[in-house]
Parts: structure tokens; C-alpha cells; sequence
């Protein structure tokens, strides 16, 4: 039925990425340009006396300091509403309170000597102090505050016991469900910081213009966002900071705010006159740049006898480190996670973000719902397992599903469920993995011992709502058909690498029926479009790909009514258009009359030399939900009971994101989902010694992330996309980057429980874990 | 306090002398003669190191295109390999494959194929790690290393050269020209067996097992572990209580006596507990798997 929409095409930036000709940030040179390099606090929590920059200075380089950059707190991330952004950083800092946070800046004409005038800066420290490295302690009494006061919107707030953040929710009457549950079962959950890994370590250029404005290139998510914290910090009016958007190498989360590099960057080029480059190395990008939360959560949760979920009980602390990106909002959306994975009949939630002196956790993938989800679905596999009933039966009894109120994205994000297709994902991913032969794990002997696992998770698609609420989310295309026929897409909308402004093109092509090789993504920067609030939250192609549609069919409106001045024809309704595979465009044509027909190409000529004007739209566009897209996981893995190594079998990853406007890179994005979640599973994990130091030192060869040999074989991993329609995305499109990873550790620890009978609490479940666990069961 | 300003891993952070000799006595000279000079072959160990500043020679002197290092050769009744063969050479080299099955093993396992394209052999040993992959094989076969400096050259055991965590009794004026590896015993079995955090990582245990099998028992058990000890070693304990053992008693054995023979450490890779455990678990896996290979004389190169 349709032209474009579920084909495959080759992707527009296919061939300039596998031939290394994209520039990235990092690849970008300007006449005169400056090098910088950022001196990094050396302790986790510290306070300087003085910096002193003149031998750095004699060396010919720029020098930034505390004193040289606006006194300003603010928060890089500018999602939440204005109220609920609390700000505790600052560009610059004579009080680090982490390993590695910004004190100083240099910028000089070559990386060599920007790195001899950073050896020479000397920073003479007033104090040290012991870094509070648990939260647990940071709250205790008596702990040294890492913030005494931080600004809530545009007011000063104390803050108490280290506590950043706080939010408490109840629904229903917990006591009384839980005296009516034959089953309670309460446990405790760790998840540990972890490092993204995305491809590209982080940078920023800078460069002045002759009017006084200033450009940046730098790796973000959102360059609208990016522009106006440079505004709001440095002061500078908008229309005089314009940012560039540079292809990036991956985010998972990592620059979902505005990286603290680009904001040296700006000051390095504000202070020298000159362009700056600035680009972070792997080691400080993984070691003193950011991470992600670290959760310690508690569940108590119960169930009837006849297979009804009663009531869910949530605390949550997160670990959030020395500053708040996303605090305050993930509190809400782990409980957001939590009450839309089921139907509880009562909740009651306790969410606090505590301050440590480790480097500041940003979202990555799934912003929470990997860490809810796998708490959930292990006590909702345990739950099914008391109560003697198949847990694939427990959870299609208990999810929240069509028809239902879902708020993924937090409490004021409310939207209705209008499509579902996990009863299906269920019913053929356990048919393919051989659920019912998946045994039982105290029947499983022999050293070698394999178990299956499911887990069911969703993801919102965007953050939108009917309300406003507290969080920001709309987008903006731009469309234009040039004087040939060939269309120019504009917009804000960052592409990770997914493949999200592919689908986007599709989606014009689709609209407007031309070959979306004839629709160009403009590489373009916030003067010449329309707000977009950030590629996250999955909205990537069911937000930006839906203000694409709309523009396409304004566009397609305009076309139409053209066209029936050329055709002669009563009026535009009279029209029909077609995709011609033969002349390779769009053919508009009176149904009945098939003489009276002119392509689209025509169409633009004739409005060119004719004096008509341009044919060209620009929507911005907010969503009025943010549908669930269901995601259901069912893993094999193999334990070796004498070394502990878990190995991956089989996969079945089956997917609900509606209509699959780009089948390949979706089948991709469940891959390298599985392959994230797997890792988080598994293997990777930020730990620190005592003095802040993240255990796997320096170097990101001993952080580990698994190899293609360390997953299951492609012919061992089976993609589903169940046959759902989204009645409110783009040509019924939902979101997937996100629900492709988030059941992901739920599966994996649900079949390594089937494979030998141990639940694990805390992840990565390692080989040195499981063997320890093993010997303990005896 | 931390000197996290003066990494820098886009640059060497500091200025060094780079040497190309064409000869090796041209490069023994420089390094005799110009303070501070560091060999440097594949650069896979040393970069890294002078990237984090771990170590900041003034000089290096590249060794890795010395044709006198660069050779694989069976010389009577041992294979002599030039210190500047790469891994990977090693893997495609016909005679390391049929004469040296248990080297072949383990360098087959190390690293990707593009850091096999450049680290050798000589880098490898050289660096000292005790988790060095070609170390346990190379002290299973008792190999042999030609030292050479001005003064002439020097041959010591493999047994004798590691000292400590990237220690050995090299001196800074030499360089490893050979190793003569004694080629395979004839009717020998052999394994070699390592685990990782990925399949592409240093070893958490590497174990190497060569032994021959005699009328149902096991004959002169030769067995070496990297990365439980600081420096590879070989299991000599457990060698003297497993000789003469039926297969059976060796699997019930080896394992209680290769707990004295190593001294691992908790690190970053992995725990001390859990390298003691797994070196019994992969010691008894090498053991079963050499003494099949021992049965089965098609295994193994002949004459
Ligand atoms: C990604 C990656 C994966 C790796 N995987 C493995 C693995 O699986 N197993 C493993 O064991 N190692 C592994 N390594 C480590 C390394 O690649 C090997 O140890 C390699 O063999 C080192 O050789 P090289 O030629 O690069 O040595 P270099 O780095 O050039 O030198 C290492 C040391 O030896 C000295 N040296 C080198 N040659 C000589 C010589 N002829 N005479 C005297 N001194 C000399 C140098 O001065 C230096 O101290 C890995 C490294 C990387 C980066």
C-alpha cells in the first residue's frame, strides 16, 4: 500500500560514512584556529586557593579561569520546564567536586603546545577533602555538604543531606491491597554507573564572526538547546549564536544535554578572538565527562491467587554524582516506568537523587527503564513462579495495555494507549524460542546448563501529552520543493547515526510520492530552522517524522493547488497523485481523465517561470502523546557452572514500533539494543577506589563492551515486528531506539535464573559473581 | 595527587628521538650510546604506556623492520623465531603451526587480527606481563632467548627472564634477536586455554598444558599460567604430583597442588578468588584435552 514507507533504501549518508568523508566536530579545521585543552581538577572534592597563568601565558596560549567565564549556575540539560530545572553548575569551577571537573581552560596554536601551557598552569588547592563516594553516607549526618545552596528555576534553595531532588507518589491504599495479596515479595535492586561507549568522544569548535555573532560545531543532540544555553550563560542574545549540526557518532544519552566543552570551547574563542577547537580524548570523555546512574532500588510488590497484581511499593535512590543533568525528571520517569508497566492497584513510590563526588550521570538509553524494568519483571517472574502460573500468563493478565492510561515520561505525561501488539510479540516470540520446553531449573544438571528468559518492556515515543506539563517537547520541519521538483528537508532533529532522518525522508517521499532520494537532508544549524527539543526519548521518527509529514502535506496541498491551475481542473480535491515508477515522480492527474495529467516536476517548473511563488511549508508540531512502544525479549543463554561465564544462545527480539518505516535499521536498532543491554547484563560497570579514581583507572581498555564474538550468532537472532498500527504517529509509526534495549537485562537474568536457579540483585552478573553464587548454593 | 593533565591519548604528551636503524649493530650502538633509549617494536604495549606517561623514554630506537629480526626458521630440532615477527605472521607461518602447535594455539587466541598485523612476539615477551599469552606455551617448551648487546650475545632460559610485573633481567643496551623454541616432542599432547572479560582482552588465567601419554598415564606433564602470579610460571608442583597419574587422578590431583604454584592478585580484570578457582577449572580442561590429543597421534606432527 505504500510506495516508500517499510522498504529498503540505501541511506543518505551510507557511502560518505563507510568511505570516512563525514566530518565530524573533530574533523573540522578553520584558518588560525586555536587548540584547547581544560585542566581538570586532580581531586574529587577540593577547593582552590589560586591559579596561576603566567607561565602558560609566556608560552603563547589563552588561559581561561573561574574569573574569565560568567558567574552564572546553570543546568546544561533545558527539558523541564524553567521551574523544575535546578542548576548547580558552573562553566568553570574553584570548587572541583569531581575527579576531573573543569578548573582552568588553555588554548594555544597547536595540541602540543596547548598541552605543555596546560602542564604549565599551576593551581595551588586551599583544601582537600575526603570525596563522599556512597550516597548512603552522603545523607548520613554530619556529611560535608558537596552543595550548600542551588538555584530551583529562579530561586535559591538549601540543600539538605545531600538529597538534590526529591519525589513522592502514592495512588490507592497500599495497606489494604496488601492485605488482600496471597503473595508479597519484596527486594532490593543495584545498578552501577556506566559509561556509554558511543563511538565519538566529545568536542566543540567555535568561531567568531565578523559581525560579532559566533558559530559552533559540536556534538549534541539537540542544537537548539545548545544555542540557547550559550545564550543564557554567556549573554549573548540568540540571534547572535548560531549552532551547527554535525553528524555524531553515537549518543545513548551522552550529549542529550550541552557538553561542558562546548561551553569552554565558547569561552576559549569569546576570550582569544579566534576560532577554538576543543575536542575531549577517550579517557576523558569515559573517566572525567559523565556516566550513568547509578540506582539502588527496593520493590515490594503482590499478587492473588488467581493471577491479579495487587499493589507495587518503589523506592529508588539514584546516585546522581556532583551535578544534576536530569535528577529531578528521572525521579519521575522510573516511577512513570514502574506504575505503565503494570496494573497496580495501588503505588506508592519514594524517589531521591542524592549528590556523591563522582563525575555527573546523564541519561543513557531508556533513561531508567532498563534498571526499572529488570527490577520489575524479576519480582513479576517471582511473583508467577510462587503462585504456580506461567509467567508469560501473569504478564499478559497484568500489563497495561490498548485502552489503558500510560505515562511513561513521568506524571504530568499522560496519554491513552491506542495501539498494542504484545499479545502477539508474546504469542510468536515464545513459539520461536520454544518457551514450553524451557524446563525447570532445578531439574538442570551437567556443567553446561542452558535457560530461557523473558523480559517485556515498552518505551514512550517522545514526551509528548494533550497537557502541557513540566516537560518540554515539540519539533519543526521545513520543507521546500526547489524549481526542478527535488525537495529540501530542513530541520533541527539530530540523527545519531540511526538512521532517524532517513525515515524522515521517507516519510516526505511517502507524503508527496518522489523517490526520497529526491528529498535532500540539509545539513543545517538553528538560524534556518524551526525548534526541535532533542533526539531522545524515542521521538526521533514518531515527533520529528510526524512535523516532517505534516509540512509534506502542506506542501502536497500547495502542489495540488497548482497544479489544478495547470490542469484546468474545478479545484485541488479533483486530484489524485501517484508515484510514476517509470518517469521516477510524483503524477498528478484528474481521476477520469487520464490526458489531464503533469508531474510534480512540472509543477515547480511552471510555478517558477509562471510567478507563483515557491511551494514550501514550516510546521512546528507538538504531539499530543507519546505512545508506548512494547518490546518483548526472549533470550537463551548457557551457564558454565565451573568458570561462571554466561554465554548468549539465541535471541528473539520482538518489537511493537507500529509501522516499520525502515525495516533494516530497525532490525539494526534490536541488535545493537540487545548488544547494549547484554553489556549492561553482563560486563560493563564504572566502580571507584577511595579517592574517586573510577577503578578501571584510565583507560578504556579496561572497560569492556562485547565484540560481535561475544554475541549470539546473526543467524541465532530473530526480529518481530508485530502488525500494529499507531493511529497518531506518521503513517502509523512509533518510536524503537529505546524499548529496543530496555527488557533486555530482565530477559538475560530471567534466563540465567531458568539456566541454574539463582536470581541475581545486582549487575553486571559476572563470571566471578555467578561462579561465587554457585559455591555459596553448594 | 592524580597527574590526570598530563594524559593525553590524541598525542604523545611529550617529545622523544625516534631512531630507524638499519642494521642491528646500528641499533645496538644507538642504544648503548644515547641516554635513555627504549626498543620499541610493534608500539601495541609501549605507546599505550607512554601515551598514559607510564614511561617517557627520550629515545626510541624501532627495531621492527630489522630484516635480521624478521624471520621463522626450523633450525635441526628447534624453530627459531626472529623478535620482530608479528602475531599474525606467526598464526599464517606453516612451520609455527606444524612444529610449534601449542604457541600456535595461543597466539591464535591473542588480540585482533589488526593488533596482530603490527605487536610481536619480541614486544610480548619483552614487556614482561604476566599476562603475557605467549609466555605460558613458550615455558612449557622451555624456550630459549638470544640477548644481544655490544658485548656479544647472551641465552637464557624463558624460565629465568621474567622477574616481576613488567620486569625482566633485560638490560637497556639489548635487544631480544631470537627465541629458539624446541619443536614439539613427538607423540605430546597439547592445550592451551585462557578466559577473558571479552573475547578480545588480556587473559583474567591463561593455563598451557603439554604432556605425553604412556600406557594410560601420564609422562612428563608440563604445565605454565599466565596472569595468577606476577610473572608467567610454570606449575612445577603440580607437574612432580601428576607424573605417572592415570587421566582420572591427574583431573582430581593437578588442581589441589596448582593452588601452591600460583599467587594471584586482585585487579581490575578480575579476583584473586576467582583466578585461583578458574586456574583449577581450565588446568583440569587443558589436562583432559592435551591427554586426548596425546591418544591421537593424527593431532600431532610427525618427524
Ligand atoms: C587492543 C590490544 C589487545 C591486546 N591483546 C593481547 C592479548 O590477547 N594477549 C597478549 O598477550 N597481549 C595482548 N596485547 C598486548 C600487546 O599487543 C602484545 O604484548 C604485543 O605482543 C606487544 O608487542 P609490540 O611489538 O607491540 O611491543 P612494543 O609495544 O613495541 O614493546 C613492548 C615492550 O617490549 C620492548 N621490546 C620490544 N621489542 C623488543 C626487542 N626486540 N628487544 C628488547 N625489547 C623489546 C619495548 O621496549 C617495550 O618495553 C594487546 C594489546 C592491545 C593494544
Amino acid at each position: 500500500m505504500y510506495d516508500f514507507i517499510g522498504k529498503t533504501f540505501p541511506r543518505h549518508d551510507g557511502v560518505a560514512k563507510a568511505t570516512g568523508l563525514v566530518e565530524f566536530t573533530f574533523d573540522i579545521e578553520i584558518p588560525d584556529m586555536l587548540y584547547g585543552r581544560i585542566f581538570k581538577s586532580p581531586y574529587a572534592f577540593a577547593k582552590v586557593r589560586r591559579i596561576d597563568t603566567s607561565l602558560a601565558e609566556s608560552l603563547g596560549a589563552v588561559v581561561l579561569t573561574p574569573d574569565s567565564v560568567p558567574d552564572r549556575l546553570f543546568n546544561p540539560r533545558l527539558v523541564s520546564i524553567e521551574e523544575d530545572t535546578f542548576k548547580d553548575w558552573r562553566v568553570l569551577t574553584y570548587t572541583p567536586r569531581y575527579l576531573g571537573e573543569p578548573i582552568a581552560a588553555v588554548a594555544a596554536p597547536s595540541e602540543d603546545l596547548a598541552q605543555r601551557a596546560l602542564e604549565a598552569l599551576k593551581v595551588e588547592f586551599e583544601e582537600v577533602y575526603e570525596p563522599i563516594l556512597d550516597p548512603f553516607k552522603a545523607m548520613a549526618p554530619g556529611a560535608r555538604p558537596i552543595h550548600e545552596r542551588i538555584v530551583r528555576g529562579r530561586t535559591w534553595v538549601e540543600v539538605r543531606n545531600n538529597v538534590a531532588a526529591e519525589l513522592r507518589y502514592s495512588e490507592g491504599d497500599v495497606e489494604l491491597e496488601e492485605r488482600r495479596s496471597d503473595v508479597v515479595i519484596e527486594r532490593r535492586f543495584h545498578v552501577p554507573r556506566r559509561y556509554h561507549v558511543q563511538l565519538e568522544p566529545k568536542g566543540a569548535v567555535c568561531k567568531p564572526e565578523p559581525d560579532g555573532s559566533i558559530t559552533v560545531w559540536t556534538t549534541t543532540q539537540t542544537i537548539h538547546n545548545t544555542k540557547i544555553l550559550i545564550s543564557q550563560v554567556y549573554g549573548i542574545p540568540m540571534s547572535r549564536v548560531n549552532v551547527k549540526k554535525v553528524p555524531i557518532g553515537g549518543g545513548f544519552g551522552s550529549s542529550i544535554h550541552t557538553n561542558l566543552v562546548t561551553l569552554i570551547a565558547v569561552g576559549l574563542c569569546l576570550k582569544s578572538g579566534r576560532p577554538v577547537k576543543l575536542v575531549l580524548t577517550r579517557e576523558e570523555d569515559m573517566v572525567h565527562d559523565h556516566v550513568s546512574f547509578e540506582f539502588y532500588m527496593r520493590i515490594r510488590a503482590g499478587a492473588t491467587k488467581d493471577g491479579t497484581i495487587t499493589f507495587g511499593e518503589f523506592e529508588n535512590i539514584l546516585d546522581i554524582g556532583a551535578h544534576q543533568v536530569q535528577a529531578y525528571p528521572l525521579l519521575g520517569t522510573a516511577l512513570g516506568w514502574f506504575v505503565s508497566l503494570y496494573r497496580w492497584r495501588a503505588v506508592r513510590y519514594y524517589g531521591r537523587s542524592v549528590y556523591t563526588n563522582k563525575v555527573p550521570s546523564c541519561a543513557i538509553r531508556g533513561y531508567g527503564a532498563p534498571e526499572v524494568t529488570w527490577a520489575v519483571e524479576t519480582v513479576v517472574d517471582e511473583m508467577a513462579e510462587e503462585l504456580g502460573i506461567d509467567p508469560l500468563e501473569f504478564r499478559l493478565r497484568n500489563y497495561r495495555g490498548r485502552g489503558e492510561i500510560f505515562w511513561g515520561q513521568g506524571p504530568t505525561v499522560k496519554s491513552v494507549i491506542r495501539s498494542d501488539g504484545v499479545p502477539e510479540l508474546i504469542a510468536r516470540g515464545s513459539e520461536l524460542i520454544g518457551w514450553r520446553n524451557r524446563g525447570d531449573p532445578r531439574s538442570k544438571t551437567g556443567r553446561y546448563r542452558r535457560g530461557i528468559g523473558v523480559g517485556r518492556g515498552f518505551h514512550t515515543s517522545g514526551a509528548g501529552g494533550p497537557l502541557s506539563g513540566a516537560i518540554i517537547d515539540y519539533s519543526g520541519a521545513i520543507v521546500k520543493v526547489n524549481e526542478d521538483g527535488t525537495v529540501d528537508y530542513i530541520t533541527a532533529l539530530q540523527d545519531h547515526g540511526g538512521g532517524t532522518l532517513d525515515a524522515h525522508a521517507k516519510i516526505i517521499a511517502e507524503e508527496l510520492k518522489i523517490p526520497p532520494s529526491k528529498v535532500r537532508i540539509v545539513w543545517s544549524d538553528t538560524a534556518t530552522t524551526v525548534y526541535d527539543v532533542c533526539t531522545h526519548a524515542s521521538r526521533g521518527v514518531y515527533v520529528g517524522g510526524e512535523a516532517a509529514r505534516r509540512a509534506a502535506a502542506e506542501v502536497r496541498r500547495k502542489v495540488l493547488e497548482y497544479a489544478a491551475r495547470i490542469l484546468d481542473a474545478v479545484n485541488p480535491e479533483a486530484l489524485r497523485v501517484e508515484y510514476d515508477r517509470e518517469l521516477d515522480d510524483a503524477v498528478i492527474y484528474v481521476e477520469g481523465a487520464p490526458d489531464r495529467r503533469v508531474t510534480l516536476s512540472e509543477v515547480a517548473r511552471i510555478a517558477w517561470q509562471r510567478n507563483w511563488g515557491s511551494i514550501s511549508a514550516s510546521v512546528s508540531y507538538r504531539a499530543t502523546a507519546a505512545p508506548p512502544s512494547f518490546t518483548v525479549y526472549f533470550v537463551e543463554v548457557e551457564v558454565d557452572t565451573e568458570t561462571g561465564i554466561v554465554r548468549p544462545v539465541r535471541v528473539v527480539a520482538g518489537a511493537d514500533a507500529g509501522t516499520v518505516i525502515n525495516p533494516e535499521l530497525a532490525a539494526g536498532q534490536l541488535h545493537g539494543g540487545f548488544a547494549m543491554g547484554w553489556s549492561w547484563a553482563v560486563g560493563d560497570e564504572v566502580s571507584y577506589t577511595e579517592d574517586g579514581v573510577p577503578a578501571h583507572r584510565l583507560s578504556v581498555a579496561d572497560y569492556k563492551i562485547p565484540t560481535a564474538l561475544d554475541l549470539p550468532k546473526p543467524e541465532e537472532f530473530v526480529v518481530l515486528f508485530a502488525s500494529t498500527y499507531e493511529p497518531t504517529g506518521p503513517f502509523g509509526a512509533k518510536g524503537l531506539g529505546e524499548a529496543a534495549s530496555n527488557p533486555v537485562i530482565a530477559a538475560v537474568a530471567n534466563a540465567i535464573y531458568n539456566a541454574i536457579g539463582i536470581r541475581f540483585y545486582e549487575i553486571p552478573i559476572t563470571p566471578e559473581r555467578v561462579l561465587e553464587a554457585l559455591r555459596e548454593r553448594g | 595527587m592524580l597527574s590526570v593533565n598530563r594524559i593525553n591519548t590524541y598525542r604523545i604528551p611529550f617529545t622523544f628521538e625516534y631512531y630507524r636503524p638499519r642494521t642491528l649493530r646500528e641499533a645496538l650502538e644507538i642504544l648503548r650510546s644515547v641516554e635513555g633509549a627504549k626498543v620499541v617494536a610493534g608500539g601495541t604495549d609501549l605507546v599505550v604506556d607512554m601515551k598514559f606517561r607510564r614511561v617517557e623514554p627520550k629515545a626510541l630506537v624501532d627495531v621492527s623492520k630489522l630484516e635480521e629480526l624478521r624471520y621463522v626458521r626450523l633450525v635441526e630440532d628447534y624453530v627459531e623465531i626472529g623478535s620482530a615477527v608479528t602475531l599474525q605472521e606467526l598464526v599464517e607461518s606453516e612451520v609455527v603451526r606444524a612444529r610449534l602447535p601449542l604457541l600456535w594455539e595461543a597466539v591464535n587466541s591473542m588480540a585482533s587480527w589488526q593488533v596482530r598485523n603490527i605487536a610481536t612476539i619480541g614486544g610480548n615477551i619483552c614487556n614482561a606481563s604476566p599476562a603475557a599469552d605467549t609466555a605460558p606455551p613458550l615455558l612449557a617448551y622451555g624456550a630459549k632467548l638470544l640477548l644481544t648487546s655490544l658485548d656479544g650475545v647472551r641465552e637464557v632460559g624463558i624460565g629465568e627472564f621474567f622477574v616481576g610485573p613488567k620486569r625482566s633481567i633485560i638490560r637497556p643496551d639489548e635487544v631480544l634477536q631470537a627465541i629458539r623454541v624446541p619443536v614439539h616432542p613427538a607423540g605430546y599432547g597439547w592445550s592451551f586455554r585462557k578466559v577473558s572479560r571479552t573475547s578480545f582482552d588480556i587473559a583474567k588465567i591463561s593455563v598451557a598444558v603439554l604432556l605425553k601419554v604412556d600406557g594410560g598415564r601420564i609422562r612428563d606433564p608440563r604445565i605454565a599460567l599466565g596472569a595468577v602470579a606476577p610473572t608467567p610460571v610454570r606449575a612445577r608442583s603440580t607437574e612432580r604430583a601428576i607424573e605417572s597419574l592415570s587421566l582420572e587422578e591427574a583431573l582430581e590431583v593437578g588442581p589441589r597442588f596448582v593452588e601452591g604454584d600460583i599467587a594471584p592478585i586482585d585487579d581490575v580484570r578480575s579476583t584473586a578468588w576467582y583466578r585461583r578457582e578458574v586456574a583449577k577449572v581450565l588446568l583440569r580442561d587443558s589436562l583432559r584435552t592435551a591427554y586426548e590429543r596425546s591418544l591421537n597421534p593424527g593431532w600431532v606432527h610427525e618427524g
